[in-house]
């Protein structure tokens, strides 16, 4: 008896786990294979073009992501190259030259075949110098045609007049057009396509019918119906909005935000670590500047930059502007960048001390708790940096305090963008100024523009007809000895080198690398947000929403 | 007879001298405010700065191309005699911001902030009126108290803070735009009423026993009319004004966030241009308001 009814309550507890796990399993099917629902976030700021090719702005590069299919993407969580409209590519030992074979049967939105003459099509129109665009300047790193050959029904070469450093991983910013069909630029091989554009007010995305990809269970991606993109400049709106429930992700949260939030719901925000974004220093070492001869003598020492990077206390920067959620820069890139950071470079130490014992060796003296130079000036001067940018703000008050421990009276100004940026690139009316540098690309030969003397973004001195330094003149090597080689290991080794000049000489005075903080909805399943942009929405084919 | 119909041609002579006044007026106008502000965004700083000049991606052709592209409005006379050439033949420029034809932006723009303006026009009026009514039938000192505090209060809150609080409240822009021309047009229409309603004709009338309404159609509102008709004019000038902060801070998508993002942007042909517009739209309704009122009272006299 009790055997049997041992037996019994055996089988009524398997047939409850049988239908306990049928329940589960169904909704744990229904998860993995919700589909349908709407995506609502904003852009900040209207989308200048549809064109991929044309895309100098965040919100048409949004856009440009999630409507464009790419013969390469780079995978924002791993930071390595992968497959996708090419289903190989192969770069020549002289990096002129790089070959794709394409995948077949796969189509535009509006049902038009893709071809190799597409990718011909779209090579040829992005190269075009009139274009003037930061995605085809890219690829420009010599004047001459660029040829494209087209070898076989689905395979085709692309030859440039010179060697492309990190060539196939410029293809990710590349979106292929279609050259015959008769909706242009608005054809797109991407996930989602532009359904509806209200100027001003927001963007329509709906899903791609005839796009290639399937999940692993064999599903047609992407898995939602259509994203909704806002057209929001205003901050304060957007998290309002997130708030209420009207939006269903925030891209990038500043550190302020990040905590009200995290105070409220701390499941909706992700802290993804150091970002590639720095913020920085730097002096006006410019000789045509309208700035007295002496300071400018001050602002091209290395010893007068070392001890103001020494003097400036980076942890306080980090706990008190951003709350914790940045990290201390040691150089040009931050160690988010996996591969091309130099892991032997160390942030300066803050030690006033040291600041004054290097000053010291310059001339430089303490009077009455005034720093005076060999001649008896008053080391006095100008941070300027934008108006309306808090955290900037606050890090040059925060500079100003350090600074005048040491001595140095530091007078805070702020400007409004387009004035800030007449007296960088054009008066050079300043002495030292506070802004960001935004990395959207993990490969060093992006910053040529930055590094190189004769460069127009060499801030701190540019556009220089030969190297005024020595050490100038070795970045200037070194940068292009790694833009002309194919060999990953020796382009490191020069921009390791290129990373230590920068931290002992301290043209930028690197100050913090930003956290990436983003805020997703408990709405959205299967979010992963990441260090690289777009943060949040970078795995947007496999995104779902659940509750609309 | 013959000296009514004299009378009444002298009226209609001067009437319409007066509307060709007005229209020459406007026409100056809208003329000298388009080079005015022309001339004061060219020389404001920045003007020939473009951010993407920023970009470590663009090569130094690039850089060149947007400098000299920058460079093109240097000779302000020059850009605004051509401006007004093209203008005539339906062609107002391109937005050097949003690289968008700026007919084009004015167009999809215009509707929202008319609905914007039209609704908090409406509602600021109709709630001022309605006050200033009630203060001047009722005559409480406490009433009059209490809705002078509340204008007061109004008019002391910068418009910028009366969009922050519809945005934090989630209320419509045209609230925020009400709040703000509200208190401006109380006060007068209170003054006003108060004014006439203590006239001895009005208190005869009053004790004789005629209806209120009678009162206020007959005898109050033939009476402020034209002087009305002039506050409304006023009134849009400072919706206009206030369109500007509530657009842009509660995101909405209308001619005062795109006035607001050119100037950020020192984006020269679409200042130009809304400058020449919302000078053309204050100066039409302040002129109708002053020909509407001098008909009034030419009727009235």
């Amino acid at each position: 008896m009790k055997h049997r009814n041992g037996n019994f309550i055996t089988l009524a507890a398997l047939r409850d786990a049988f239908a306990v796990a049928i329940v589960c399993a169904g909704i744990m099917t229904g998860l993995a294979t919700a589909q349908g629902g709407q995506l609502r976030f904003c852009l900040h700021n209207e989308p200048k073009t549809f064109n991929p090719l044309q895309v100098d702005d965040d919100a048409a590069a949004s856009i440009r992501y999630l409507t464009g299919g790419v013969l390469i993407r780079l995978n924002r969580q791993t930071q390595q190259l992968e497959p996708e409209l090419a289903e190989s590519w192969k770069v020549s030992e002289d990096g002129r030259e790089i070959s794709f074979r394409l995948r077949s049967g796969i189509a535009f939105s509006d049902g038009t075949p893709f071809t190799t003459e597409d990718v011909a099509y779209t090579v040829q129109q992005l190269m075009d110098p009139a274009l003037h665009s930061p995605t085809g300047d890219s690829f420009r790193s010599a004047n001459g045609k660029v040829e494209t050959k087209v070898v076989s029904p689905s395979q085709i070469s692309i030859l440039f007049p010179a060697e492309v450093a990190g060539l196939d991983r410029l293809f990710d910013q590349v979106a292929i057009l279609s050259q015959n069909s008769p909706k242009k630029e608005m054809a797109v091989l991407g996930p989602f396509m532009v359904a509806d554009y209200k100027p001003g007010a927001s963007v329509l995305l709906q899903r791609n019918p005839n796009y290639w990809k399937r999940d692993e269970q064999g599903r047609r991606l992407p898995y939602l119906d259509s994203i909704l993109l806002n057209i929001q400049p205003n901050r304060d709106v957007e998290m309002l909005q997130f708030k209420r429930g009207e939006l269903d992700l925030i891209n990038t949260l500043d550190s302020e935000y990040f905590d009200k939030l995290a105070s409220a719901s701390p499941q909706l925000v992700h802290d993804a670590g150091p970002s590639l974004d720095s913020e920085q220093l730097w002096f006006n070492e410019v000789a045509k500047a309208p700035i007295p001869v002496y300071k400018r003598d001050w602002f091209r020492s290395a010893n007068f930059r070392r001890a103001i990077s020494e003097a400036i206390n980076r942890e306080d920067l980090s706990r008190i502007v951003y709350h914790g959620h940045a990290q201390p820069a040691m150089g040009p890139f931050s160690p988010a960048n996996k591969f091309w950071f130099d892991a032997a470079l160390k942030p300066p130490a803050y030690s006033p001390d040291k600041a004054l014992q290097a000053l010291a060796a310059d001339g430089f003296r303490l009077e009455n708790g005034t720093l005076k130079d060999r001649a008896g000036n008053a080391v006095e001067f100008s941070i300027i940096t934008n108006a309306g940018n808090k955290a900037r703000e606050r890090m040059a008050v925060l500079i100003q305090d350090d600074l005048q421990k040491i001595g140095i009276h530091v007078n805070v100004v702020t400007l409004d963008f387009p004035s800030l940026i007449e007296r960088m690139t054009q008066s050079f009316d300043y002495e030292a100024i506070i802004l960001g540098l935004t990395n959207v690309d993990l490969d060093p030969n992006e910053e040529m523009n930055v590094w190189l003397s004769s460069a127009a973004n060499h801030q701190w001195n540019p556009q220089q007809k030969t190297p005024e330094t020595p050490w100038e003149a070795e970045i200037d090597r070194l940068m292009r000895a790694q833009a002309s080689s194919g060999d990953a290991n020796k382009r490191k080794a020069a921009f390791d080198r290129v990373q230590e000049i920068v931290v002992d000489q301290q043209p930028f005075i690197f100050l913090i690398n930003k956290n990436a903080l983003s805020a997703v909805s408990t709405r959205v399943h299967g979010a992963a947000p990441v260090i690289l942009s777009p943060q949040t929405f970078w795995n947007a084919e496999r995104l779902t929403v659940s509750g609309n | 007879m013959f000296w009514l119909k004299a009378q009444r041609e002298n009226k209609m002579h001067s009437l319409h001298r007066k509307i060709a006044g007005h229209l020459l007026a406007l026409l100056a106008t809208v003329l000298f405010g388009g080079l005015l502000s022309a001339t004061l965004v060219r020389l404001a700083p920045g003007f020939d700065a473009d951010e993407r000049v920023l970009d470590p991606h663009l090569n130094a052709a690039s850089t060149h191309a947007l400098e000299g592209a920058r460079h093109r409005d240097d000779n302000i006379l020059y850009f605004y005699f051509s401006y007004l050439i093209r203008a005539g033949h339906g062609d107002l420029g391109n937005s050097s911001a949003l690289g968008q034809p700026v007919r084009a932006l004015l167009r999809e723009r215009l509707p929202l902030t008319v609905r914007l303006l039209g609704i908090g026009l409406g509602l600021s009026w109709l709630l001022a009126s309605m006050l200033a009514l009630s203060a001047a039938w009722l005559r409480l000192s406490i009433y009059d108290a209490m809705t002078t505090i509340v204008s007061g209060g109004l008019l002391c809150l910068p418009a910028a803070v009366l969009a922050l609080l519809s945005v934090l409240w989630n209320l419509p822009g045209s609230i925020a735009i009400a709040l703000i021309v509200f208190p401006h047009t109380y006060r007068y229409a209170h003054n006003l009423l108060v004014k006439i309603y203590s006239r001895p004709h009005i208190l005869a009338a009053r004790a004789r026993g005629l209806s209120e309404v009678r009162i206020l159609f007959r005898h109050v509102v033939p009476v402020v009319m034209p002087q009305m008709f002039a506050l409304a004019g006023v009134s849009v000038s400072m919706a206009i004004g206030a369109a500007i902060p509530v657009e842009a801070l509660c995101g909405l998508p209308g001619i005062g966030a795109l006035a607001w993002q050119a100037a950020l942007a020192r984006d020269l042909p679409l200042l130009v241009n809304i400058t020449i517009l919302v000078t053309l739209v204050t100066l039409l309704a302040n002129s109708s308001a002053d020909v509407i009122g001098s008909m009034l009272r030419g009727q009235e006299a």
